[in-house]
């Protein structure tokens, strides 16, 4: 034979292996740690006063140290959502439920939630919502600390109150 | 408050694992076919490099394809040679120490990468490597085919 | 040879190069390091109208790992924004490029990479051909151990001449606070320490190490303003050599050569003897010694001196923080030319030769000509 055979074989199998420990940073970790007692931190840009949630180490918007940490209340608004309508891979939340980004009293970023007890109909942007957190001795110090936001049942909010805190 | 000047660091472990199934062409194909069934290695004689062994599709000169089949000897010299003192786990091909050599074969132009499990103490550049072939049940069409080199003599 | 823009780096700031930083993210690292860089250029952030970062997903595991930084190095108001998957000497010859073509006049060029994060062994692994070389594990230092094996066959070299110039270095890294290794040790106790891939010993190989770092460039015109004393690009090439490592030449580099013959010919120089300091970006000392040859430099071992201070920074031997390591290298030539290298400054250095490699056994190497003056008029 002269040659190789005519027939190739059609692919290797490469399985990559890559291990990490990934760190999660001071201004993280005080905010994960915060969750386990119910409190909910953010930082403020030394600049404009603006208020970051996660916190944040500098600004992104003024380029300013926010080293600054404080507390936001659990409870705020809803500046947009969605309904989710198909089962994803790894989730098992009863169909159809809400995603919201929730502005939280005094934040001027969101933070990502569901809203339950409700019908997903009943959800607007600019809806009141408070936190409902896991018990005491469940919690973790991670974001499944809030378990989801349920609506208060205040009027809902002005859009210029909120549109922009997206 | 400040924010504090130390905090008790928090991380997470995390592997992260990729399957990816690579296609290959036809002359990486083919190359790797030649050793899970016919035990042999072929380069490839590629304009501007001479006889390219494990051979690509294109010459790495200047990326003009074409080139003729030309089998090597499983028999080669050693250009460059590594003792790896402690394998590590998930990358290494080997738990205990072993050696990473470049083995120019006879008839090839090009080194190719392999390595060496034995009498790694006598291991030299210069020294007369064989290949060593996974059993017939073993071979799946990779570089792997070749279990090893081995010293001659 | 036509007359280009003149560029200067007219600042530079980084973090501590520390095997482990628990406390800070990769931009938290970055932060501090903009703002002091900035600071040193006497600018703010709204004074550049560039900004490009070097990194690499896979150290940092994870994907668009770059766009954590954006707003760091600053998001507002927006300006052009650039990132290259490799160390960040490549960063900031893009940003080099972009002023050549007059598209910007006032850049940053940002390197980092939470390196302790992940495994470098499994990372590099992935530069290599999936079929004919990574399948084999082959990792880093076992390639680099292949190349400096092929050399000392080559050259005669032996384990107490790569001991010899890894102590060379480990020497003037004691005296380079910025560095990581900041102790002399001896060849004969680097000779002591174990085989990691043999020929090298845990001696002869860089630490594992992370940093953050901000080089800041401008053109002729803005540059007088920005630093007491600019240090200006008189010339830069980069060139890159065949990914299998079986089918180059290991023993020498042709293409830091290439690179090299055509920065000096942009710098108007001869060779590396018209210059006063050399930084090379060589992380072994086999690579050390392939270098030195590429570029015309004596070994230094055998009594063989002469020529230009060859890796006063210690060269990444002491500090190799990937994605870092190539700028750091540009940084030296700045520190050294603009009087900022305090106790290992040169005296009287004019002209700087600085390299940075990329990719296995030296795939692909970068080299500039520095100097204090303009070189076009």
């Amino acid at each position: 034979m002269n040659q190789p055979p005519e027939e190739r074989v059609k692919f290797i199998q490469t399985d990559l292996v890559l291990p990490y420990h990934y760190v999660a940073g001071d201004y993280k970790a005080l905010y994960l740690r915060a969750l386990k007692d119910k409190k909910i931190l953010g930082s403020k840009c030394s600049a404009t006063g603006k208020v970051f949630v996660p916190p944040l180490m500098s600004s992104p918007d003024a380029h300013a140290p926010c080293e600054e940490i404080v507390e936001l209340p659990d409870r705020g608004i809803v500046t947009t959502f969605c309904v989710v309508n198909v089962p994803v891979y790894g989730r098992d939340i009863e169909l159809p439920y809400v995603v919201a980004s929730v502005a939280l009293d005094g934040a001027d970023v969101s933070i990502y939630g569901l809203v339950q007890e409700c019908k997903p109909e009943d959800v607007e942007m600019g809806t009141r919502v408070q936190a409902v957190w896991r018990p005491d001795g469940e919690r973790q110090g991670d974001h499944s600390d809030i378990k989801y936001f349920k609506p208060t049942g205040e009027p809902k909010a002005p859009l210029e109150s909120f549109i922009h805190r997206l | 408050m400040k924010a504090p000047t130390s905090v008790e660091p928090m991380s997470q472990r995390m592997t992260v694992k990729f399957p990816y199934k690579r296609s290959t062409g036809e002359v990486t194909g083919r190359f790797l076919a030649g050793l899970k069934e016919q035990k042999k290695i072929w380069g490839r004689r590629i304009a501007g490099q001479g006889v390219v062994v494990p051979p690509n599709s294109y010459s790495e000169v200047d990326a003009k394809t074409g080139g003729e089949w030309v089998e090597v000897n499983d028999e080669g010299t050693v250009t460059a040679v590594g003792v790896v003192a402690k394998p590590v786990a998930d990358l290494h091909p080997s738990d205990t120490s072993f050696a990473y050599v470049l083995v120019k074969l006879d008839g090839a132009d090009t080194a190719m990468a392999h390595i060496v499990r034995d009498r790694l103490g006598e291991l030299r550049v210069g020294s007369r490597v064989k290949a060593v072939w996974a059993p017939d049940d073993e071979r799946k069409g990779t570089i792997r085919d070749i279990a090893c080199f081995q010293l001659i003599g | 040879m036509s007359k280009l823009r003149n560029v200067a780096i007219v600042g530079f700031a980084q973090a501590p190069i520390v095997a482990e930083n628990p406390h800070r993210t990769a931009p938290e690292m970055l932060y501090p390091v903009v703002r002091q860089a900035l600071a040193n250029a006497n600018v703010e952030r709204k004074d550049i109208d560039y900004q490009c970062a070097g990194s690499s997903d896979y150290v940092d595991g994870r994907a668009f790992s770059f766009s954590q930084v954006m707003e760091v190095m600053g998001a507002w108001p927006p300006v052009q924004d650039s990132h290259v998957e490799m160390d960040a000497a490549w960063a900031a010859h893009l940003v080099w490029v972009k002023m050549q073509a007059e598209e910007c006049d006032a850049a940053i060029v940002a390197g980092f990479g939470k390196v302790s994060e992940g495994s470098p062994m499994h990372v590099l692994n992935l530069q290599l051909d999936p079929f004919y070389h990574a399948s084999l594990g082959l990792d880093h230092v076992s390639t680099s151990a292949l190349q400096a094996s092929a050399y000392m066959a080559k050259s005669g070299v032996d384990d107490a001449g790569l001991a010899q110039v890894a102590a060379r270095n480990r020497a003037a890294g004691a005296k380079n606070p910025d560095t990581q290794l900041r102790q002399a040790v001896s060849a004969a106790e680097l000779q002591k320490t174990p085989f990691v891939t043999s020929p090298l010993r845990e001696g002869y190989l860089p630490p594992i190490g992370e940093t953050a770092t901000c080089l800041v460039l401008a053109a002729e015109g803005k540059a007088e303003k920005m630093c007491d004393r600019p240090v200006w690009i008189h010339g830069v090439d980069h060139r890159i050599e065949f990914q299998t490592i079986g089918a180059r030449d290991l023993t020498s580099s042709a293409s830091t050569k290439l690179a090299a013959k055509n920065a000096f010919e942009m710098a108007g120089v001869k060779g590396v003897n018209d210059a006063q300091v050399v930084e090379l970006g060589s992380t072994t000392p086999a690579e050390e010694l392939i270098l030195r040859d590429a570029l015309g430099l004596p070994s230094g071992l055998g009594g063989t001196s002469g020529g230009p201070v060859v890796n006063p920074s210690g060269s990444p031997l002491c500090a190799n923080p990937l994605m870092n390591t190539g700028l750091l290298r540009l940084a030296e030539g700045f520190r050294q030319l603009s009087g900022r290298a305090g106790e290992r400054g040169v005296a009287g250095a004019k002209r700087a030769v600085v390299h940075a490699s990329g990719g296995h056994c030296l795939q692909q190497n970068i080299v500039w000509v520095l100097g204090t003056e303009r070189r076009w008029t």
